[in-house]
């Protein structure tokens, strides 16, 4: 064989006991190569860019239509418009959308059987799922960001440039954009977790997807402390805008205890940092077999 | 013919070897392998069996591929449960023909050596080097789906290799291949196993797994039927005489003085009468014989040839036609 140079970055981990954090910082950066181009640039992908903008063309065709004229200012519109519709826009497009981001990360390698190629390199079995989650959440932040700002602009756009560059710049607007485009990132966060660990246990999706959704929707009918085993209740506190009061929600809504977005968001990442510990755990008790796949 | 297994007073030789012990697999009920004490040296091991035998199972437990039922696996001192350890060292070549979706042959191979932590440039000349060793640099930037079957058996066999592992898995590496191609793979298979290499090659074609193989496990239903050098275990087949074909002058006279000796079964001269066939329960006794019979009778011998010491043979007789013996 040709002579190879060692590679003088590269150590060897089973001479040292402890953890080389470069070694793995490296491998981390090789999972994502592979997996965002899977996630932004595969047939995969369509279905990740349809959910997120298919809900922009419909905005678009609003921004267009004399419906605009109800609304005084386009803070008005974007309380009485864009508020409510983005609970929908979270709850099922970003649902959806990492249901099948998330889930596929290992289904759809397992489906293709090439699931292996990644278990016979030297990379430990948490530096994979982790890779792997980091990339399905850079993709669907990167997806969603542009999304929920596309929605929040349309719905300013239709008072003129200058009535929307008012409110953004110099009213609440940009502020509202940024908290905006927070929730749907903590979502994809939150549902992320969900779904990697959901694609760890089942070989098909539908049923707890579908008992996920029901959860997630009914959420606000829960007492509540079942309320709180819920992405959708963490983030609700995070609202910019408060919902309007004909929202269903707020009529049947009861009573509980709101969670401050100091406990919220710092609660969302401690249960993704406990799933991944959990899925990184199951993943490395996994066979690569594909029988039955 | 189980060597002994390696103990703690014996850590080099552990660090050197893959050690099976006391390995079972079962998926659920079915039977995967049963209780496999073996230890693989340096070199090239051939995995022979029938479908359903066990070879697969084997090589994926001793990738972490599959974790045993019970038991223990070493492989270089390295247990399949460390895999940030084992595949510093170990490369794998599946059966399975899939690829990730969309990737060249230069990427599929590269993108995986970053994932082991190669940086660029490193990555970079190990691809390409090992695309070279299996004559493959013209389809590199090619998509692998559009490869042809041989094609897609070599590059997996490059990318096993990319990262010059100490031990590499090759389950049924043959398939596919033109004769050229196979003949080049083969070679590359002999110059690793000579410079100290592990390989354990699993195949169907039993003559390649003659040709290249130095010592064999066969399986079958899930247990060893038998392991070590072909001729040792031919030798230890009692029960199945050793075939031997002799050229020579005088081909009546040897047949007639060998037919004397007790451990000989059987001796039939050939139609031309230049040659004879002997089937004989002891070798050694034969060939201290034979040389006795050539030098009292003045014989000139021309070839004298072991027809059924080869893997095909003993696979016939140990497993018998259920195989896929060719």
């Amino acid at each position: 064989m040709t002579s190879i140079t060692a590679d003088p970055t590269r150590t060897d981990e089973s001479r040292s006991s402890g953890l080389d954090w470069g070694l793995i910082g490296r491998q981390i950066a090789g999972i994502l190569r592979l997996e965002l181009r899977r996630n932004l640039f595969s047939r995969r992908s369509f279905a990740l860019y349809f959910l997120a903008f298919a809900p922009v063309g419909l905005f678009l065709i609003w921004a267009i239509s004399p419906a605009t004229s109800y609304f005084a200012d386009p803070a008005q519109a974007v309380a009485q418009v864009f508020a409510p519709v983005f609970v929908g826009y979270l709850r099922t497009v970003i649902f959806l959308s990492a249901l099948i981001t998330f889930m596929s990360l290992y289904r759809s390698e397992i489906l293709e059987r090439s699931l292996h190629y990644y278990y016979l390199t030297p990379v430990r079995r948490w530096v994979l799922v982790v890779g792997k989650y980091c990339s399905a959440l850079i993709s669907s932040c990167a997806v969603f960001a542009v999304g929920t700002s596309m929605l929040f602009l349309l719905t300013c756009i239709p008072w003129g440039v200058g009535d929307a560059s008012r409110y953004l710049f110099q009213g609440p607007g940009l502020g509202n954009l940024i908290g905006y485009v927070g929730i749907a990132m903590m979502g994809c966060l939150g549902y992320g977790a969900v779904f990697l660990l959901v694609g760890l246990f089942f070989r098909n999706a539908i049923i707890p997807a579908a008992f996920i959704w029901a959860w997630e929707w009914a959420n606000f009918a829960l007492p509540g402390v079942l309320k709180k085993i819920s992405v959708v209740h963490y983030l609700r506190a995070l609202y910019p805008i408060p919902l309007p009061e004909n929202i269903a929600e707020n009529f049947i809504a009861v009573a509980s205890d709101p969670t401050s977005p100091w406990v919220s968001v710092p609660g969302l990442v401690i249960f993704t940092a406990l799933v991944l510990a959990f899925a990184g755990w199951r993943a490395g008790q996994m066979e690569v077999n594909y029988e039955g796949d | 013919m189980t060597q002994p297994l390696a103990t703690p007073e014996n850590n080099s030789v552990e660090n050197d070897s893959i050690i099976f012990d006391n390995v079972s697999k079962f998926y659920g009920e079915v039977l995967g392998v049963n209780r496999i004490t073996l230890r693989f040296q340096p070199g090239i091991t051939g995995l022979v069996g029938p479908n359903g035998s066990g070879k697969t199972t084997l090589m994926n437990l001793m990738a972490g591929l599959l974790r045993p039922t019970q038991g223990s696996i070493r492989v270089l001192g390295v247990s399949p449960d460390t895999p940030h350890k084992l595949f510093a060292n170990v490369g794998y070549s599946t059966q399975f023909d899939s690829f990730p979706g969309g990737m060249s042959g230069y990427q599929f191979i590269y993108s995986y050596l970053r994932v082991h932590g190669f940086n660029h440039a490193n990555a970079h000349d190990l691809t390409w080097q090992a695309l070279e060793r299996v004559t493959l640099t013209d389809a590199a930037s090619r998509n692998v789906a559009g490869y042809s079957k041989g094609m897609r058996q070599r590059v997996r066999l490059a990318q096993a290799i990319s990262h010059r592992p100490r031990v590499l898995i090759l389950d049924e590496p043959l398939n596919g291949l033109d004769p050229m191609a196979r003949a080049e793979v083969i070679d590359i298979f002999k110059d690793l196993a000579d410079t100290g290499c592990h390989l354990i090659i699993s195949s169907h074609i039993l003559h390649e797994v003659d040709m290249i193989a130095d010592r064999v496990v066969l399986l079958s239903s899930g247990y060893v039927v038998a392991e070590g050098e072909i001729g040792g275990v031919r030798t230890e087949m009692d029960d199945h005489p050793i075939q031997v074909l002799i050229r020579c002058t005088k081909a009546s006279t040897v047949a007639a003085r060998l037919f004397e000796q007790e451990h000989v079964v059987e001796a039939s001269l050939h139609d031309d009468r230049q040659g004879l066939e002997v089937r004989t329960r002891d070798a050694k006794r034969f060939y201290a014989s034979l040389n006795e019979i050539v030098l009292a009778e003045e014989i000139d011998i021309d070839t004298v040839t072991v027809a059924d010491a080869d893997v095909r043979a003993v696979y016939q007789y140990l497993i018998g036609q259920e195989g896929e013996a060719r």
